[in-house]
């Protein structure tokens, strides 16, 4: 079926669906890019494509770390504190650390 | 189009839920309105969750906390990288965001290993949709994506829907796309019998 709704795109223009299957939607994050800052002005239609990619990766990786701490737990349910484990332990979520101790 | 919560109407709640950091699990009462989280700032979250479960093993269980943590620190990654790439469009005077912008701050801000990837992804994106801009109105010979070949068969007059054989060959089975799109041009053939053997992506398989 999304081979239906690529080709359909053709005639309507615009960047959703043709591009292939996006697990995040594009027009979510480019509110999200919005809010990010009040003087953000004008976002080229790839950013968000780049960013659903990017997503993707962000959250393979933060699982992955999670899931590590997990294991290490002898349990089989990811959790909170298993997240906020893996931002501590990885420098480039330093960004999160925040967000993680808030309860 | 993405067609995602949209509530608009409560931007109370944007304020209130920023204090609270979206907080669902202290209600023992009726929860307050202040107490919903505001979706629209999120990634939805069956898709952050789809996106896990490649990445866990089948028996995993992932707790709703750990999901909902998840969820926020997507948006707070779009923010980061976001205002990075804002910053530098500012420095340089440009008013747009481009691709290259958000990867440069990727690249800046520690994620360098998903630069190249992201390149790849970037690349192809383009290459799919220059072939699909410049030959419209001409057959589309090649439609490569990350996620599998398509070939498409011209569309114009020289496609005969008449003919039942015509549906069956290499090209025209993977139009299925377009096929089940132009049901109208069926014509006299009856839509049931075309369908029946038809595999529009066994190549696929």
């Amino acid at each position: 079926m999304r081979q239906a709704g690529a080709y359909s795109g053709i005639l309507c223009g615009g960047i959703s669906g043709r591009t292939g299957p996006h697990l995040l939607p594009l027009a979510r994050i480019k509110k999200i890019m919005k809010k990010s800052g009040d003087d953000v002005k004008m976002i080229s239609g790839e950013a968000p494509i780049v960013f659903s990619k990017a997503c993707e990766l962000f959250i393979e990786e933060l699982t992955q770390r999670s899931w590590l701490v997990t294991m290490q737990g002898k349990r089989r349910t990811l959790n909170k504190e298993d997240v906020t484990s893996a931002v501590l332990a990885t420098d480039i979520f330093d960004f999160l650390v925040n967000l993680v101790s808030e309860t | 189009m993405q067609h995602g919560n949209s509530s608009n109407s409560n931007r109370n709640n944007n304020i209130i839920n920023d204090t609270n950091n979206g907080n669902t699990t202290n209600c023992d009462t009726v929860p307050q309105p202040c107490m919903v989280r505001e979706q629209d700032q999120y990634m939805p979250i069956a898709n952050v969750i789809r996106i896990m479960r490649r990445i866990l093993p089948a028996h995993a269980k992932i707790s709703d906390d750990a999901k909902e943590t998840i969820q926020e620190c997507v948006s707070e990654y779009i923010s980061f990288i976001t205002g990075e790439a804002n910053e530098r469009c500012q420095r340089e005077q440009r008013k747009t965001i481009t691709a290259e912008d958000v990867l440069w701050a990727m690249g800046k801000l520690g994620f360098d290993d998903y630069v190249e990837p992201l390149t790849v992804f970037l690349s192809r994106y383009r290459e799919n949709e220059n072939e699909r801009t410049s030959l419209r109105g001409e057959p589309i010979l090649k439609r490569g994506i990350d996620y599998g070949q398509m070939m498409m068969a011209p569309y114009g007059p020289a496609f005969h829907m008449g003919h039942h054989q015509g549906m069956f060959d290499a090209a025209a089975t993977a139009m299925g796309g377009y096929f089940r799109d132009a049901s109208g041009a069926a014509g006299s053939s009856s839509p049931a019998s075309l369908t029946k053997n038809f595999d529009p992506f066994g190549q696929f398989k």
